[in-house]
């Protein structure tokens, strides 16, 4: 089951609105190219940090 | 202080088509490339054969032919007993970034095929290897993951480019929905066709990762990005592409009918972003380096040949770009990827090298550009970079690039991982194919000596291959050498390497090029029998009618074509040729427009609408065909002479000047010919004539023509005299580099009937069916022929009385 818990949204700016990215990337994360992969890689990052906090604390 | 040069950005998408991205842009999908197309110019760009992409785009980087820059097929010898994957090392020539680089401009190159190792130029370099995840035949995981040696340059941009990269395994089921919606239905791991997926698209978005970083971070002049995975998308799913293809079973094409259109959205979004990267003083060229089949064209089974895919690519690309000084809204013609590094030079104000195969699009721009010329980039010894890797690479780097051109089908498995495998015969396969390209390279160019020469050398008839064997008669066929044909073919068919109907369509040719039409036309009859709705032999077949007038059976051949192939240009303009003969220039006008149509870049089809515009003397009209043919292709001597006498009629003196003077370059003089029938009268005429103390040139004695040498295209050339008799069914083989007046002897076609008859010494009131026609026939094409004649005056008479009347005095004097 996914986690909710403590998962530190990471955002991009686009356009000026902030954009929400999912761990599980997208198309258009994708598309972005640098900033784009970054973003992803991190939000992947911490959804997996999460993921095991989760595990130990259970 | 010099002006700031503006920039140049180049997006190559290795096999993108108009004909899926027009479709895609209707439907609003392809917002970032209908940018360009509205604010800028595009056009069709002709590729090369082979259409290997490798060579392809080192001729687009460039600006010549593969046999000048030396990067062969897919795979190259590592000169030291082995081989690897095409390389840097290949590349004989500068590529716009040396050129660049020499004249102090920065350049950044990313992904471009082939360009590992890299090169230390000014700028930057992210070569087609470091996006490899492969390491020989095994996936590398993605902790493991190092960049390739001789993949980035400069080296402190390693560890930055590297964090940017996507991992195939990184590629989740979200990712891939967009391309199979019903992704979920299948199973990942076990379905190959997920796994290529996640790679194809896991190397564009590392590729176009490096790109917006190096774009963001580093200063530029010229950028240029490659893409490969639209090819890649193609090959493997273009066969799942709407409408659904004949056998296609239901299932699969319900699953990945989707995967060519998201490959190109995808494509359409990255150029979306690096469209906002760039100001508007950039100019942005997006190319292809050939087209890919996406219709009823795409064929149903590959060649189980190397490079047997390419059967797949279709020879046009697209080409488009916007930028200061390029028209907007409007198509170009006649593009060649050639013409990729003259463009992108002339766009730096920097001069074309005189040695390039290519020339600058200039029809791009607003305003005229002034272009510069230099002889050759190559007489500056510095190179403009050096390769930062002399070595021969990296082994296991190696083998994963070999890898994926075997998964591709682009090359055969040479079983690399065996040590027992003997690496002699391994490297002469390899050599071998990479001179059969050289071979083909030399062909394309119309170089047919020299590729002649390759394939004589590579061929083996113990081992033989269907494709050298036929692209020997091809070149035997384009340099005369049809005994060499005749002998090749016999070869084929008694071995049964080719099908009967290709050997029947290839003597045909032999016949046609040794001048003998009625056994050309048993080849092709036969062929036709076999297999009735060919496209080749219906083509062949049509074209041979039209030659020999029987035009409304030419017509038939042409129909049955167009009627499986609407859009077949070839076709189109065989019809209107047809028309055009039987002088119904009204159906010829529509025909040749037709065939303007589907393919704008078609020098033949725009003279003959020319011809047909004059012939219905719609003289403004016709001036305008002709001149733009002059543009397409100046080597149609017959223009010059239609311009004249089209401008004659119109009394434009300016004009009139202007064509004498371009006539006189060329002109080789005026001849006047003595023609007609070859009965009693015409020999009558020309024995007169000899009395008169007037020397006549050809051979008056051989009335029917037989002794001239048809082999020979020159033969007109080599007659001196000033007077020459030519045989009725050689007129029409009068050479456009003369002038001509024609004294045409008018003769019945009885009497000249009976006085064949004589000569065979048969009786007269011999019923002969096959002379009738024959004569009449080559009085039929004679007369037509002459009657569409810009060049010629012409006087018919009716005896040799004639010949003291002094208007015939005037004419032969």
């Amino acid at each position: 089951m996914k986690s909710t818990k403590k998962t530190k949204v990471i955002s991009i700016v686009l356009d000026g609105k902030p954009f929400e990215v999912p761990p599980g990337g997208t198309l258009g994360l994708l598309a972005l190219g640098n900033i784009g992969i970054r973003a992803w890689k991190k939000s992947k990052a911490e959804w997996l940090k999460n993921k095991e906090n989760d595990t130990e604390e259970k | 202080m010099t002006q700031k040069k503006n920039k140049v950005l180049l997006v190559g998408w290795d096999s993108a088509d108009w004909k899926v991205i027009d479709k895609l842009m209707a439907k609003g999908l392809m917002p970032s490339i209908k940018s360009i197309v509205d604010n800028g110019v595009r056009g069709k760009i002709a590729t090369l054969d082979p259409p290997l992409s490798p060579m392809l785009w080192t001729s687009m980087a460039t600006g010549v032919r593969p046999f000048k820059h030396g990067v062969l097929g897919f795979v190259e010898h590592d000169g030291a007993g082995g081989v690897r994957p095409v390389s840097s090392h290949s590349r004989k020539v500068k590529a716009i970034w040396n050129m660049l680089t020499m004249e102090g401009l920065k350049s950044n190159v990313v992904g471009w095929w082939p360009s590992n190792p890299v090169e230390s130029i000014n700028g930057c370099m992210v070569s087609n290897l470091f996006q490899q995840e492969k390491n020989g035949k095994e996936t590398i995981d993605v902790e493991d993951w190092d960049v390739p040696e001789g993949a980035v340059f400069p080296e402190r941009l390693i560890e930055r480019l590297k964090e940017l990269r996507v991992h195939p395994s990184e590629i989740s089921g979200n990712l891939v929905m967009p391309f199979v919606p019903n992704a979920i239905a299948l199973d990942k791991k076990k379905d190959k066709r997920l796994t290529v997926i996640c790679k194809f698209l896991a190397h564009a978005s590392t590729i176009h990762a490096a790109a917006t970083e190096i774009l963001e971070t580093e200063p530029w002049d010229f950028m240029a990005v490659y893409h490969d995975a639209l090819d890649h998308f193609s090959h493997a799913f273009m066969k799942f592409y709407p409408p659904k293809m004949e056998g296609m079973e239901e299932e699969s094409y319900e699953l990945f009918k989707e995967v060519v259109i998201g490959a190109y959205v995808f494509h359409d979004m990255m150029l979306g972003r690096l469209l906002a990267m760039v100001d508007d003083d950039t100019t942005v060229v997006v190319v292809s380096d050939h087209g890919f089949h996406s219709d009823h064209l795409r064929p149903t089974h590959v060649p189980q040949v190397p490079s047997g895919p390419a059967i797949e690519h279709a020879p046009y690309g697209m080409f488009a770009a916007r930028g200061p000084g390029i028209k907007k809204g409007e198509r170009i013609y006649g593009a060649s990827i050639l013409d990729v590094t003259p463009t992108l030079l002339s766009l730096f104000d920097l001069p074309i090298g005189r040695d390039m195969d290519g020339k600058p699009l200039l029809e791009i721009y607003e305003n005229p550009k002034e272009i510069k010329y230099i002889d050759s980039w190559e007489n500056n010894t510095n190179f403009g970079g050096e390769l930062v890797v002399k070595s021969k690479g990296d082994k296991s780097t190696n083998e994963a690039a070999m890898q994926q051109l075997i998964d591709l089908g682009y090359i055969d498995d040479l079983n690399l991982d065996t040590e027992s495998e003997d690496p002699t015969e391994s490297l002469n396969l390899i050599l071998k194919e990479n001179n059969f390209y050289l071979a083909k390279s030399f062909a394309n160019g119309g170089k047919y000596d020299e590729a002649l020469e390759i394939l004589l050398e590579i061929e083996n008839k113990k081992k033989p291959d269907f494709r050298h064997l036929v692209d020997i008669v091809s070149c035997a066929l384009k340099t005369k050498r049809f005994q060499l044909a005749e002998e090749y073919l016999k070869y084929i068919r008694t071995n049964k390497i080719a099908s009967d109907n290709y050997v029947d369509v290839m003597e045909a040719k032999v016949n046609i090029g040794l001048n003998m039409p009625d056994q050309a036309m048993k080849f092709l009859k036969k062929a036709e029998k076999n297999q009735p709705d060919t496209t080749e032999i219906l083509m062949e077949l049509g074209t041979l009618l039209n030659n020999l007038f029987e035009t409304k059976k030419a017509r038939e051949c042409f129909e049955k074509v167009v009627k499986t192939d609407v859009d077949n240009a070839y076709a189109q303009y065989g019809i209107g040729i047809s028309y055009l003969r039987e002088e119904n220039y009204e159906e010829a006008l529509e025909y040749f427009l037709n065939a303007i149509d589907r393919n704008y870049y078609y020098p033949l089809a725009h003279f003959h609408l020319g011809e047909t515009l004059a012939l219905m003397k719609e003289y403004d009209a016709a001036i305008g065909t002709f001149e733009l043919v002059r543009t397409m292709s100046p080597e149609l001597l017959k223009i010059y002479r239609w311009l004249l006498d089209l401008y004659s009629i119109k009394e434009d003196r300016v004009n009139i000047k202007k064509y004498e003077e371009i006539i006189s370059k060329y002109h080789l003089g005026e001849k006047i010919i003595i023609t007609g029938l070859p009965g009693r009268k015409i020999e009558k005429v020309l024995s007169e004539l000899a009395k008169l103390g007037l020397e006549i040139g050809g051979d008056p004695t051989d009335i029917l023509g037989g002794k001239i040498e048809v082999l020979d295209k020159d033969w007109f050339s080599k007659i001196n005299e000033k007077i020459i008799y030519v045989p009725i069914n050689y007129i029409a083989s009068l050479s456009a580099k003369y002038s001509f007046r024609i004294l045409y002897i008018n003769d019945e076609l009885d009497t000249v009937i009976d006085d064949t008859h004589k000569k065979i010494k048969r009786k007269n009131n011999t019923f002969d069916a096959d002379l009738i026609e024959m004569y009449s026939k080559h009085e039929r094409v004679a007369r037509t022929w002459m009657s569409h004649q810009p060049n010629l005056d012409i006087l018919y008479i009716n005896n040799y009385k004639e010949l003291s009347s002094l208007i015939v005095s005037k004419f032969l004097n």
